[in-house]
């Protein structure tokens, strides 16, 4: 049974296999088919559709709007028009077309790609509140990067629409596109206010602004509202903030250091964060009196202590060293600008070294104690005779100024060569002061460099100078005598500089001394030249009165006797009246003669040295010495007399016999007293002479056997025995060797009382 | 390696359970009976997918099958004659499906239009013995043959359309 079912089953199953395979195929439409249809339907217009990109589904534009509208319900009311072309497999061209049939609709609105609908706008206003009542703050700036929309529309379509319906907070008025929550406005300020109160130095404001962790601009709006106990000195991120006890404490710190000091540094000042300190100062004491230094301000109370202190140094003589009045930070510079005013007034009675002011007194009282240096120096000057010759100098340096300015064109270049190097060591020296210095003062800065310098500079002023001015007294000298006195007030350093300013107004004097030394001198020389004048012509005339009178004397002689005496006579008398007149010649000539007797020689040195206007006549006078023509050396004297203006004086016969007289009662006075035997005999016989012919005569020892001879015949005999026996002795005792000497004396001193008792029992009888 | 739609057709053939030939009488209906759900089942699949491409019918016994097979090009339907079968030693030899009408018309064919089949098609069915039937060598085998052989041998001029040879029917 078993294989008949089953074969009976494969039949069944056989025949639902053909039945199977012959039913169902025909009304079965391929998809390749229906694509095909339904394209043809389009080519046909017959129906309008859209086709998705898979080319799968078929959609009417009323069916895409649709699925549009709800892709953006799921997607919370925004979308991408992109996302959604790939959403629903459209083409995007498609789905712009029907957006904008979307957007006309109000509801929804397509922004840079994106639908959004108006409820998606409400959610974010929702979302932004949230966020700004938990940050306080909110920018638009940072909205958009959330919610990657334009600022534009968040701005006006989301913040300022619901700004106070759904977003609940305050827009910045300055900065449209922050808002805050009053709480954190709140908030800021207070922290704000605490940093500032907590500051107490000037801080930058953007210190500020980073520590608080603020905005620039609502830190300065909400600056204002605080009233801050401080200033913020601008609006810029850069601007500082300065506090108010700060600025308390600076200015307490100024006024109280300038009460105290009455001087303000302007370092110290800007140390202090003040950065134009001569305007601070300016506006902090307005009516103090102050003046503006190049570093620092100085008060009136300084100036006026200066000022006092000047005065007092001038009523007092003395000096002020204007360094220890003055604040230690004052430069070298502002010390001489404070001087400057500061002496402005007072120069004339005060002199500046350096900073140290003397008065004119303590200057003069320095200089009085030179003025007997400079008296000795300055007659010493003239004694030598380097003024006389420095004056001659000057005189011919006049007329040889031609030349002597190429000299001086050279000095000029060499000095200038000079100072030039000088000042180029000065720039690169060791103390910068010295260079601010003028050159001039670089003298006192002693180091032993400088020093030599400035000596080696003297030296060649006074070489160069020696045709200008003469130094009769040196800086060297000066600084001798000022030294001590100096030393003893602490004013070592300035002694060099004193010296030379004094130098220079006590040489002046020296020369101004010298010169009236001179010019006295030369009167003097004038006055004497005008006494020997008188004198000499005193002298020359006794002595030709002489001559003439001996001339007399001597014709009692014989003549071969006379030419004797007349030689002597010249010779004597004659050669002084030479010496006489060389004298004179000598001193009109300027020539110095120191002896009062002339020797020969020096008569003929002088001669020699003589102006030719002297130089003749006497050389024919003493030419006419060595012969025996009294006549021919009387027209000699003469000429002599004339050409030295004088005149020969008419002889007295009275005043003859009186000078006869005298010149005997001299002899007989001078026989009196001498001891000499032969000088004795000598004048005794001269003496005897004048008694007996009432004349005087003028001879020598040699001559006295002749007067005895004479004389023979005018005396009596006793007396010419005793005379004869004396002129005897006297001829032994000069002949005798030396050893008789003695005997003969002996024998003429008891001879001499009776040789002089003759003379006067001569003189009695007649 | 059988393409994608060829393994979707294939999963939704039913496997068959009996592993029997025609000599094994008894066996051998329950195994026919099996192949039979599973062409039903097939050519249902077919029909549904607009994809019907042959008709089958047996003799009594099941070993001798024939029937038609066609295939569209170019929207023309070229339609061959279809004979094999059952082997002895089946199933574990597959049928040698033969189209006549195509003998010595391609180098992909055996004596007696016996087609050449893949040689994935055979190690294929060795592995799924006894689970393959019929039903699974139409699909494997002659299905994907077609689809190869056909358009070559139109483009090179070797078949023509007929037309409406068959239409009777």
């Amino acid at each position: 049974m078993a294989p008949s079912t089953d074969w009976d089953e494969i039949k069944r199953l056989a025949a639902d296999f053909q039945k199977a395979q012959l039913s169902s195929t025909a009304q079965r439409l391929s998809e390749r088919n229906c694509v095909e249809i339904v394209t043809k339907l389009i080519e046909l217009k017959l129906i309008d559709v859209i086709f998705t990109t898979d080319g799968k589904e078929y959609l009417t534009s009323q069916q895409l709007t649709k699925e549009i509208k709800d892709e953006l319900y799921v997607h919370g009311g925004r979308i991408n028009t992109v996302d959604l072309a790939k959403e629903l497999s459209v083409d995007l061209n498609q789905i712009n077309a029907s957006v904008a049939d979307i957007v006309r609709g109000k509801e929804v609105q397509l922004v840079s790609g994106y639908l959004i609908a108006n409820y998606y706008l409400e959610k974010i206003a929702r979302e932004i509140n949230e966020k700004l009542q938990l940050q306080g703050q909110i920018s638009v700036g940072e909205l958009t990067l959330q919610y990657d929309l334009p600022a534009e529309l968040l701005q006006h379509n989301v913040l300022e629409k619901y700004l106070g319906k759904i977003i609940i907070g305050k827009q910045d008025s300055s900065e449209p596109r922050t808002f805050y929550t009053e709480e954190y406005i709140t908030r800021t300020k207070a922290k704000i206010r605490g940093a500032l109160m907590g500051l107490l130095k000037p801080t930058p404001v953007t210190v500020i602004i980073n520590h608080c962790n603020l905005a620039d601009r609502l830190f300065m709006s909400l600056f204002d509202q605080l009233n801050a106990p401080g200033v913020l000195t601008g609006r810029q991120a850069g601007a500082l903030y300065v506090p108010s006890c700060y600025t308390k404490s600076q200015n307490d710190w100024v006024v109280s250091f300038y009460k105290q000091n009455n001087y303000l540094e302007y370092d110290a000042l800007s140390r202090l964060g003040i950065s134009d300190p001569k305007g601070y100062v300016r506006r902090i004491f307005p009516n103090e009196d102050i003046k503006f230094l190049s570093t620092c301000a100085i008060g009136s109370q300084i100036m006026e202590q200066l000022e006092t202190a000047l005065e007092e140094c001038v009523i007092s003589k003395s000096y002020l060293d204007v360094v220890s009045l003055l604040p230690s930070v004052l430069s070298s510079t502002d010390i001489e600008n404070v001087l400057d005013s500061l002496l402005k007034n007072n120069s004339k009675s005060t002199t500046l070294f350096d900073n140290t002011v003397f008065s004119n007194n303590y200057i003069e009282s320095l200089k009085q104690s030179c003025m007997s240096i400079t008296q000795k120096k300055a007659e010493e000057a003239v004694k030598s005779g380097k003024y006389q010759q420095f004056y001659l100098e000057k005189q011919l340096s006049k007329s040889a100024d031609h030349s002597q300015g190429q000299v001086d064109q050279k000095a000029e270049r060499r000095e200038e060569r000079r100072r030039k190097a000088a000042s180029g060591k000065g720039g690169g020296g060791t103390q910068g002061r010295e260079t601010k210095t003028k050159a001039v003062k670089k003298h006192q800065r002693s180091s032993k460099q400088a020093a030599n310098d400035s000596d080696s500079d003297d030296a060649s002023n006074v070489t160069k100078k020696s045709q200008t001015t003469l130094e009769i007294i040196t800086v060297d000298d000066v600084e001798d005598i000022i030294k001590e006195t100096l030393e003893n007030e602490g004013l070592d350093d300035l002694i060099t500089q004193i010296a030379e300013y004094l130098q220079g107004s006590l040489n002046q004097t020296a020369l101004s001394i010298a010169k009236e030394t001179a010019d006295k001198l030369l009167q003097d020389a004038n006055q004497s030249r005008k006494q020997t004048h008188s004198s000499s012509q005193d002298k020359i005339n006794i002595l030709v009165n002489d001559i003439k009178l001996y001339e007399k004397g001597l014709k009692f002689f014989p003549p071969d006797q006379q030419t004797q005496f007349i030689k002597y006579l010249l010779k004597t008398l004659g050669g002084d009246i030479l010496a006489e007149f060389c004298k004179y010649a000598a001193n009109q000539c300027n020539l110095s003669v120191q002896v009062d007797d002339l020797s020969v020689e020096q008569r003929n040195k002088i001669l020699k040295d003589l102006s030719d206007e002297y130089k003749k006549p006497l050389a024919a006078l003493n030419a006419t010495l060595s012969e025996q023509n009294v006549e021919l050396f009387y027209q000699a004297v003469d000429v002599c007399l004339s050409e030295c203006g004088m005149i020969l004086k008419k002889v007295d016969k009275k005043k003859d016999k009186i000078l006869i007289q005298n010149h005997r009662e001299k002899l007989i006075a001078e026989l009196e007293n001498c001891d000499d035997p032969a000088l004795s005999l000598h004048m005794a016989v001269l003496a005897i002479f004048t008694i007996v012919t009432q004349n005087m005569l003028h001879a020598s020892g040699r001559q006295v056997p002749a007067i005895m001879a004479y004389l023979k015949a005018h005396v009596k005999e006793d007396h010419f025995e005793q005379l004869q026996q004396c002129q005897e002795l006297v001829t032994k005792y000069l002949t005798a060797p030396e050893e008789e000497k003695a005997d003969f004396e002996d024998k003429l001193k008891e001879l001499l009382p009776a040789l002089k008792s003759t003379v006067q029992e001569i003189k009695k009888q007649k | 390696m059988v393409d994608e739609s060829t393994r979707k057709t294939l999963s939704s053939i039913p496997l068959l359970q009996t592993k029997a030939g025609p000599r094994d009488k008894e066996l051998w209906t329950t195994r026919l009976k099996e192949e039979y759900q599973a062409l039903i089942k097939y050519v249902q699949n077919n029909k549904a997918a607009d994809n019907d491409w042959f008709r089958l019918e047996s003799d009594k016994t099941g070993t001798k099958w024939f029937g038609k097979c066609w295939f569209v090009h170019n929207l023309l339907k070229y339609e061959f004659d279809l004979e094999f079968d059952i082997p002895i030693t089946y199933p574990t030899t597959a049928p040698e499906l033969a189209l006549p009408g195509l003998d010595g018309k391609t180098a992909k064919m055996y004596r007696g239009g016996k087609i050449c089949l893949t040689d994935h098609f055979k190690p294929l069915w060795a592995r799924n013995v006894p689970k393959f039937g019929i039903a699974h060598a139409m699909a494997l085998g002659l299905g994907p043959w077609l689809a190869v052989e056909i358009p070559d041998l139109i483009e090179k001029g070797v078949i023509t359309y007929q037309e409406k040879t068959e239409d009777a029917k």
